[in-house]
């Protein structure tokens, strides 16, 4: 079985590959990270890890259209699959079972949805 | 503007990059580059671009090993095979990597050694411009080159010269031991005296003081060594130490110690030379008694100045029959070419020791390649399939060359990283044989290159011949094994043997005959008895006062049984004149070893009185009589000299006539390896000033009780003068050293070569017998007997071994005759130091190769045939 467990830095492109939707290519994941979350991440690095997340079937990608901007080039648009959609439900759930058991904040409620 | 991302980067990018990435890739590059644009200056983005591309440089990025060119893939299988041919014949590998790896530490200390010569006085600042003046004295019979000359000169070349020399210091001709004395600690060491801008000149590094500090002639400067030895943690600078119990002179300076491969090295301390030469005692055209050394002016050429200066004591001293022409030695010069005879310079023996080790090491690095050679070529021949399985495949010549290069060049590195550990680790080792410090040159850059180099060429030399050979094969023969190695492929590597022999013999030769030579001179008879004779060193007047009642205590004491004196030891010929005749003879042309001895000088020595008598004190003073060596009596043309009369131009104890009372047997005071000197001994009592003290312990007597007893006896008449000693037997073999050095470097060189040869033949020897298992297992079968199949098996080499003896022996005697000739008394050589050395290595050839040949006739016959 293929390794199924996520990484912070693989989580969170995961996430913004599903907030991006239609747009999640390379470079618009790097510059999420820089808008976002304030941190400066090489293209090459994201590449690299959307590349793992495509190994471990969390990731698919096609090639979209071509179009007039960067000289006519396409880029590859990658989408979520339902394994990646459980990796981060699990990841979450961990997490949140964790957060509700630490005692600073016992009281707290996390209400996603 | 430029809306374009960097060219160079992204030809970079396309470089490294999977194909199948490159669209997306240099998109998103380019998009982040505009992006990058809008907002901050062209050069940012452009920098920003090249960390992307650079940040791609990852696993899942770069193209697939498999799409790289062929060599790369090649570079790494090549090293894969040959370490797998390595640890699969691991012996063989052994032997081979082993053998080269002592030829290449051989060759890179003689290299080291080489390095510290040519380094000399390199450390210098003026090391350009510093020159020696040297004088050559012109007469009708003879040139002779020296380094006194009148201090007085010194003054001349300052006053007259200084659009020549910006400095000019003089040293006292002869630097002699002195005693330093701080409280009770008292050191007796080598230092100069100097004039005061020597520290200048030889730019000195103060660690204390200034340079000045020869100036003031009350001073005194010490190496930072001296100085913590006599002053341990104290601070030197401004204590008071006494020179030689008379001089009390102040430490202005603390020099750091001058390293061992410079003329001065070992230089303790230097103090001002107008403690000897000053107002009282000036300078004077007429005493040949100092060396100067002179700094040129920026620009001005040694070869000028040399011209310029060369009559300045011609125009002061007119001699018709004499000359005396100045020269200057640059200072690359003084220590490798400053031999000189009938006044050009000479290749001086410091070079010819340099040329010979070099040619030593050359050879034995031949050797230890050839070897190398020799294991790879047939080695490599039971690889014929792996050749033809691999040009079956499609490899190309070039590619099956490049794997054989490829091994052996690993074999060489091997080689040099082993042979750079024992190196390091024998470095001290080597250092203590060869006489002097060498240092290791771990931090040289050439260090490294040269040995890279090396490396590569043993590589290409080694495995040149067998790459270009097999490589050569047709696939088809050599899948079917008909890789019959041709004839002359056999005699090539004969012939390599028999190179190898001849050197590793002729080394035997040079060392056997070395050694006995060294002993020869070792047995002379010396003319005196050296066992339990003991020097002592006279350093005062006072001494001399006191030398009867010293002499009359230590032989009441009962250690001693005489005491003599002389004004010169026993170890030099210092003291020489001419001028002596016979009553009816011309002056003799032979300059004689004159020396001054107290009437019991003979008694003490044990010198051998061949005819007439021996000086006396009951007979009084003497001043007439003199007592002649055999040789001298040989000089003088006579044939019963006792009682004859000599004359002599200068006066000897007031006297210019004197009578002939006693020969001796000549006695060996300068070199062991040189014809005596002729000597001619006068007789004085305990009046004038002697600085030798001979001692003839009593036999009866441990050596031990004797001196502690001798020492204090010695104590109580001259209190307050160090008591030093030497054994005579000492002083004497000392004499050998370097004869020594020379037999002990060479003894190591043929011993390695010898083994380094026997590697070679071990491993050959392994392989034929290997290759031949066959054969000797169908001999065996018809019932060959193991000793006539040990003697088919190692009477190929047996021949080889004998073909190197033959071409050998004529070499090393033509060499070891030419290195005698140096020698005026030498061995003749016979034909024992040959047979010896030919019988040691046939002897030690035939036990290398019977191991294997033995180990083959031995194997069951059933186990050989049944291989396949």
């Amino acid at each position: 079985m293929k390794e199924s467990k996520l990484g912070d830095f693989e989580e969170t492109v995961l996430l913004i590959v599903g907030i991006l939707g239609e747009e999640a290519y390379a470079f618009k994941i790097s510059e999420e990270f820089k808008t976002q979350l304030q941190r400066k991440v090489s293209i090459g690095a994201v590449h690299s890890t959307l590349n793992r997340l495509s190994e471990k079937g969390f990731l698919t990608s096609a090639m979209g259209q071509p179009t007039s901007e960067r000289g006519g080039r396409r880029k590859r648009i990658y989408e979520i699959t339902g394994a990646g959609y459980r990796a981060l439900e699990i990841s979450r759930d961990v997490k949140l079972s964790l957060w509700n058991r630490f005692p600073a904040f016992a009281g707290f409620k996390y209400h996603i949805g | 503007m430029d809306q374009k991302p960097p060219k160079l980067a992204t030809h970079l990018l396309y470089f490294f990059l999977k194909h199948e990435l490159r669209e997306e890739v240099s998109g998103d590059l380019e998009e982040q580059f505009l992006h990058v644009l809008k907002e901050h200056s062209k050069a940012r983005a452009v920098l920003n671009y090249w960390f992307q591309v650079i940040n791609y440089m990852r696993p899942f990025a770069l193209k697939h090993i498999r799409s790289t060119p062929m060599f790369f893939i090649m570079f790494r299988h090549n090293i894969i095979i040959s370490l797998r041919t390595v640890f699969k014949n691991k012996t063989f590998s052994l032997i081979n990597i082993g053998g080269l790896a002592l030829g290449m530490t051989v060759s890179i200390f003689i290299g080291l050694w080489i390095f510290d010569e040519y380094s000399f006085n390199k450390h210098h600042q003026h090391y350009d411009r510093l020159v020696q003046v040297y004088r050559k004295h012109i007469t009708p019979s003879s040139i002779s080159v020296g380094s006194a000359v009148p201090g007085a000169l010194g003054l001349e070349l300052t006053e007259s010269y200084p659009h020549l020399f910006e400095d000019v210091t003089m040293t006292f001709y002869r630097p002699n031991n002195q005693l330093i004395t701080y409280n009770e600690r008292t050191f007796n060491e080598t230092g100069y005296f100097f004039q005061e801008d020597a520290p200048h000149l030889f730019t000195l590094n103060m660690l204390a003081g200034t340079r000045n500090a020869l100036e003031n002639p009350s001073n005194i400067i010490l190496s930072e060594s001296m100085g913590r030895k006599l002053f341990g943690t104290e601070d030197p600078m401004g204590k008071t130490v006494r020179v030689n119990t008379r001089v009390d002179l102040i430490v202005q300076g603390i020099y750091e110690d001058l390293p061992d491969n410079s003329t001065l090295g070992g230089a303790q301390y230097f103090l001002p030379l107008s403690l000897v030469y000053n107002k009282e005692n000036p300078y004077v055209w007429d005493n040949y008694n100092v060396k100067m050394f002179a700094l040129l002016k920026e620009g001005v050429s040694v070869s000028n100045a040399s011209a310029a200066i060369k009559d300045v004591i011609n125009n002061i001293q007119d001699e018709s029959d004499r000359k005396r022409d100045l020269l200057l030695l640059p200072m690359k010069d003084w220590h490798l070419n400053s031999t000189f005879e009938d006044g050009i310079q000479v290749t001086s023996r410091r070079i010819q020791f340099i040329r010979l080790y070099t040619t030593i090491g050359i050879f034995i690095l031949l050797i230890a390649c050839i070897n190398f050679m020799n294991l790879n070529t047939a080695q490599f021949q039971k690889r014929g399939k792996e050749v033809g399985v691999r040009k079956a495949m499609g490899s190309m010549r070039g590619e099956v060359a490049g794997q054989f290069l490829m091994e052996s060049f690993m074999y060489a590195l091997g080689a040099l990283m082993i042979s750079l550990i024992i190196v390091y680790a024998l470095l001290p080792y080597f250092s203590a044989l060869s006489g002097k410090e060498i240092l290791g040159q771990w931090a040289n850059p050439w260090f490294w290159l040269c040995c890279i180099g090396f490396c590569g060429m043993v590589a290409l030399m080694a495995g040149g011949y067998p790459a270009v050979f097999l490589s050569s094969y047709s696939p088809i023969n050599a899948l079917k094994g008909k890789l019959r190695q041709g004839r002359a492929n056999t005699r090539f590597r004969q012939g390599l043997v028999v190179f190898q022999f001849t050197i590793s013999i002729v080394l035997i030769i040079s060392t056997l005959t070395i050694d006995k030579q060294i002993q020869y001179a070792k047995d002379r008879p010396t003319g005196y008895e050296k066992e339990g004779l003991v020097t002592l060193i006279a350093r005062s007047q006072s001494f001399a006062d006191n030398a009867e009642l010293l002499r009359s205590e230590l032989i009441a004491s009962g250690v001693v049984e005489e005491m003599g004196m002389s004004n010169y030891p026993l170890t030099n010929t210092l003291g020489s004149n001419g001028g002596f005749r016979t009553e009816n003879t011309e002056e003799v042309p032979v300059y004689f070893n004159t020396i001054f001895v107290s009437p019991e000088y003979g008694k003490a020595t044990k010198w051998d009185l061949a005819d007439g008598r021996d000086f006396n004190r009951e007979f009084g003073d003497e001043k007439n009589a003199i007592i002649i060596s055999e040789s001298a009596a040989e000089a003088f043309g006579l044939e019963n000299p006792v009682g004859q009369q000599i004359l002599s131009k200068n006066a000897f104890n007031d006297q210019s006539s004197f009578e002939v009372v006693g020969v001796v047997k000549d006695m060996i005071k300068g070199s062991p390896f040189d014809e005596p000197v002729p000597l001619i001994l006068f007789p004085t009592r305990y009046t004038g000033f002697y600085s030798y003290v001979f001692v003839r312990l009593n036999p009866e007597v441990a050596v031990g009780t004797a001196i502690s007893e001798m020492e204090r006896i010695f104590k109580e008449v001259n209190p307050g003068h160090p008591f030093e000693y030497y054994f005579a037997e000492d002083q004497f073999m000392s004499k050998f050293r370097a004869e020594e050095q020379v037999g002990g470097l060479a003894t190591l060189f043929s011993i390695l070569a010898i083994i380094i040869s026997c590697l070679g033949l071990f491993g050959l020897s392994a392989f034929m017998a290997t290759q031949r298992v066959k054969e000797i297992g169908i001999r065996k079968v018809m019932g060959a007997s193991i000793t006539s199949l040990w003697a088919l098996l190692s009477k190929d080499f047996g021949v080889l071994v004998l073909i190197a003896c033959l071409i050998s022996v004529p070499i090393g005697a033509y060499a070891m005759n030419s290195w005698l000739q140096d020698y005026e008394y030498r061995i003749s050589l016979d034909w024992t130091v040959y047979g010896m050395s030919v019988l040691l290595s046939l002897f030690v050839a035939f036990a290398t190769v019977s191991y294997h040949s033995i180990k083959a006739s031995i194997t069951n016959p059933v186990q050989s045939l049944r291989t396949e």
